[in-house]
């Protein structure tokens, strides 16, 4: 046979094997509106950038070898931005992208490599579960578990996944494991496809009820942001990774910053009400002191109340931590807890600095509270706080009241503390105070009432706060911007290249 | 449009009802504004849509989960 012969052959089944689930399932999923996993990968790499790993592999059975390119999930290395990434994008058209021995051995490879070799990991989340009959009976027990270190997460770097259509099997297990994940709104992430839990409880159900989008990101918060299009999907993951290094071992990148970045603040006055009973968003008051759309919110539709994001400042990343009083007046509920804690955990895993703008006034109080167990999610947000080695930087724009003043960096749990003028430090709102206090209420006896009331409302002045050198500085709001640029570069660290000692890095990845 | 049940997500009191029965709301319109610690809080539209029912009336006790409004 002449090499010409070879490589004819070899052509022929190289095209065979990219050719997916063959060109009529492909049509179809046009058809549908769906990209298909090449085109995706496409979308999410640099140009040219992809190099496969497993283009020939295929299912372990005889009778399904001839019909399993790739064995359904394509596998490899390729460039976003410039930097090299691993990437697993399942085929839904090959066996709908099931799981077995041979294609769970090339995300397994991919995977250690991410780990071993400074990589983030991508996942282009669809499909169908564990496949029949390879994982039925004792012989199919034996062909999955064979990795003890599977479901380990240490963080040596980001994983980030997408879910793009039914998410079944492990597409969802590793959603799990991911520091982000976006979901294409229509997509669903569960335990059981509905069909198969329409089964088991004996009574229909909808597949959206069970694992769709406004569950995943309003009640469970187990995917942390929706979109329209597999097209915005990639994009929003190319967009997370910009913000964060290639692996833990070095500190993020440095981008210019835009133009215009410093004119925002100086409006700043007119985004936080002079009246204290009034709400603001909080999201402008970021956008105003951050380099110009800059923000990222990560989970904005949980535990609003709190918002969470990357952003940047001088062009440095920076984790974003800031009370929302648009939303239950800025009240901490167990869902605010939560999700503060596992953004604490990417910041610091990953080498991003934390900035802390605090207007709260107090955990909210109230029986669903209690039921979740609130006492446990605070503490295990101080629990996670005081593991944190990045630097992290302080200001109280109004109110800090209760023991969440510590849990929002009150105290020696941040670097460095600044107060605008507007600040309030307070154990509890003053009414409720002097009911608990004195057993008094307003209408009982007025002139008592006011002069005990001046008296507890006395010291809750930032000035009486940095009296005691609690606040590094009080400032005028305007200078916020300036102020937190100054305090982080004193705080970068230098001697460490910019890297923490990730003491959060074995952190659950849920709970 | 499957009607939607916009739920107080505090305790409180009705202060001000924003809306009326017939209007068009977009998305994080507010509705209703809640007095709850000493705090004048907006109950936003979760989506657009109609103002259906009103179920609370300005001056009422609330309190987290309460439906104040239907939209359709």
């Amino acid at each position: 046979m002449s090499f010409e012969d070879v490589l004819a052959e070899h052509a022929r089944r190289r095209d065979k094997a990219l050719g997916m689930g063959g060109a009529e399932k492909l049509a179809r999923r046009r058809a549908e509106g769906n990209r298909n996993a090449r085109e995706r990968l496409d979308l999410l790499l640099d140009p040219g950038s992809f190099t496969e790993s497993g283009l020939f592999a295929a299912g372990i059975r005889p009778e399904v070898r001839d019909r399993t390119p790739a064995d359904g999930k394509i596998a490899g290395f390729g460039r976003i931005e410039g930097r090299m990434v691993a990437v697993v994008a399942n085929d839904f058209t090959v066996l709908g992208a099931s799981s077995s021995v041979v294609n769970m051995k090339k995300i397994r490879h991919v995977k250690e490599a991410a780990s071993a070799r400074g990589l983030p990991l991508v996942l282009l989340g669809e499909s169908s579960g564990a496949r029949m009959p390879d994982r039925m009976g004792a012989a199919g027990r034996g062909s999955f578990g064979q990795d003890p270190a599977e479901y380990q997460r240490l963080r040596q770097s980001p994983w980030v996944s997408a879910q793009l259509g039914p998410c079944y099997g492990s597409s969802t297990w590793y959603a799990c494991m991911s520091d982000f994940v976006v979901m294409r709104k229509g997509a669903t992430m569960a335990v059981a496809s509905d069909r198969v839990t329409a089964m088991a409880i004996n009574q229909p159900v909808d597949a959206q009820t069970l694992g769709g989008w406004q569950l995943q990101t309003e009640v469970t918060g187990l995917v942390d942001l929706a979109v329209d299009t597999d097209d915005e999907a990639i994009a929003a993951v190319r967009r997370f990774l910009s913000y964060l290094p290639s692996h833990a071992g070095e500190a993020p990148p440095v981008v210019p910053v835009p133009p215009g970045s410093d004119a925002a603040g100086a409006a700043i006055l007119d985004l936080v009400p002079a009246e204290r009973n009034r709400v603001y968003d909080m999201r402008k008051v970021i956008g105003a002191i951050v380099d110009r759309d800059s923000l990222f919110e990560v989970k904005p539709r949980f535990g609003r109340s709190l918002v969470t994001g990357l952003a940047r400042l001088d062009g440095h990343s920076v984790g974003i931590i800031a009370n929302n009083p648009l939303y239950k007046g800025g009240a901490i509920d167990v869902d605010a807890c939560l999700k503060v804690t596992s953004f604490l955990v990417l910041c610091d895993s990953y080498n991003v600095p934390i900035v802390t703008l605090v207007d709260q006034p107090g955990f909210l109080i109230g029986l669903e509270g209690e039921q979740r167990g609130a006492p446990g999610r605070i503490i295990n947000w101080m629990n996670a706080l005081q593991l944190v080695t990045m630097p992290k930087i302080s200001v109280i724009l109004r109110k800090s009241y209760g023991q969440a003043y510590l849990n929002m960096g009150g105290g020696r749990n941040s670097d460095e503390v600044a107060c605008w003028p507007s600040a309030d430090l307070g154990f509890m709102d003053p009414v409720v105070a002097m009911n608990v206090l004195y057993g008094l209420k307003e209408a009982d006896d007025p002139e008592r009432y006011h002069t005990l009331h001046a008296e507890l409302t006395r010291d809750t002045s930032p000035y009486a706060l940095a009296e005691l050198y609690e606040a590094q500085a009080v400032i005028d709001p305007r200078e916020t911007r300036a102020w937190l640029i100054a305090m982080l570069e004193v705080h970068r660290l230098r001697r460490t290249g910019g890297v923490g000692h990730h003491r959060l890095a074995n952190w659950p990845t849920s709970y | 449009m499957a009607e939607i049940r916009v739920r107080s997500e505090i305790a409180g009191s009705v202060w001000k009802i924003e809306v009326a029965v017939g209007d068009a709301v977009a998305e994080d319109d507010s509705l209703v504004i809640i007095e709850s610690m000493k705090m004048e809080i907006p109950l936003l539209a979760p989506q657009a849509g109609i103002v259906t029912e009103i179920l609370v009336i300005e001056g009422e006790a609330i309190a987290e989960g309460d439906i104040a409004v239907i939209l359709g």
